[in-house]
């Protein structure tokens, strides 16, 4: 039986398509700082030549803080009083370059729900898809969010 | 022999230790566009219901993949495919480790499966996570 309704017309819906934003080489050694990544592959030119892509990338996470559309929340839909963040699913296609114009495009991949021992939780999964300026994939990231009324 | 051709069903990564200072998460949650209370003040935090300011799950997945690629790399391996799960909050101000191991290989794509987890001081597995690395 279903606990939640919802339109099934929202699921594949594309609800944002951000502005392309240029990935500094600063933010790639900021975000190297604050996570504490100390490889010298993404912050120092020379290592970057050496290995394998010739030019300074991002570490692959670097995409996790890639800016969603200011609604983004706003556009998932509530199906319960309660939402938690439960998690990522990255496909890491094509690297991060220094350089790159990044844009996210992003959609509802999929709901479904499941009765736990808590009661019944719906998982609503938001792609988004973060493409260059050549229109590579670079990677998607599946937003896992999870639903409950309390 | 390739890097590859010497990975085991069972090969460890880490574990390493790394202390999470209420300083470096609030840094990495104003870098990362997150300036949420529940990222960045105790106060604001417990607004929320939260026992006081929490570790953004990003900076978990940053973290577990980090130990990936400090592994995969030094084989010249890349990293194509991680997945986190936030089991419960990561605090701020205390040493978590994060853990590996690899649970399958695959000689035709050149693929290793790993299983990750971040767990406390208390052995709580806080984030969990599989990732995929492919080798050259």
């Amino acid at each position: 039986m279903a606990h939640f309704n919802y339109d099934p017309a929202v699921i594949g819906r594309v609800f944002e398509d951000t502005e392309p934003v240029v990935v500094e080489t600063q933010q790639i050694r900021d975000y190297c700082a604050a996570l504490g990544e100390d490889d010298p592959i993404y912050t120092d030119q020379e290592a970057a030549r050496l290995g394998p892509f010739d030019t300074l990338t991002a570490p692959p996470s670097y995409v996790l803080i890639l800016r969603t559309g200011k609604d983004f929340l706003g556009h998932i839909p509530r199906l319960a009083n309660n939402m938690m963040d439960a998690g990522r699913d990255l496909d890491l296609l094509e690297p991060v370059r220094a350089g790159d114009r990044l844009r996210l495009v992003s959609q509802i991949k999929e709901i479904y729900e499941k009765t736990g021992r808590s009661g019944p939780m719906a998982f609503v999964i938001v792609r988004s898809t973060v493409l260059n300026q050549n229109q590579q994939v670079v990677a998607h990231i599946d937003h896992h969010f999870i639903q409950r009324n309390r | 022999m390739s890097r590859f051709d010497q990975i085991e069903v069972g090969e460890a990564l880490g574990p390493l230790a790394v202390h999470i200072s209420r300083d470096r998460s609030r840094r990495y949650a104003l870098m990362a566009g997150m300036d949420h209370p529940r990222f960045t003040d105790d106060a604001g935090a417990r607004r929320e219901g939260l026992p006081g300011m929490i570790v953004p799950g990003n900076m978990s997945a940053g973290l577990l993949s980090k130990l990936v690629t400090d592994w995969a790399r030094a084989g010249e391996g890349r990293l194509t495919r991680i997945g986190v799960t936030y089991r419960a909050p990561v605090l701020p101000d205390r040493t978590v480790t994060l853990h590996g191991f690899v649970t399958q290989t695959d000689s035709l794509q050149r693929t290793a499966e790993l299983d990750l987890w971040l767990e406390n001081e208390e052995g709580e597995r806080l984030v969990i996570g599989t990732a995929t690395v492919r080798f050259s």
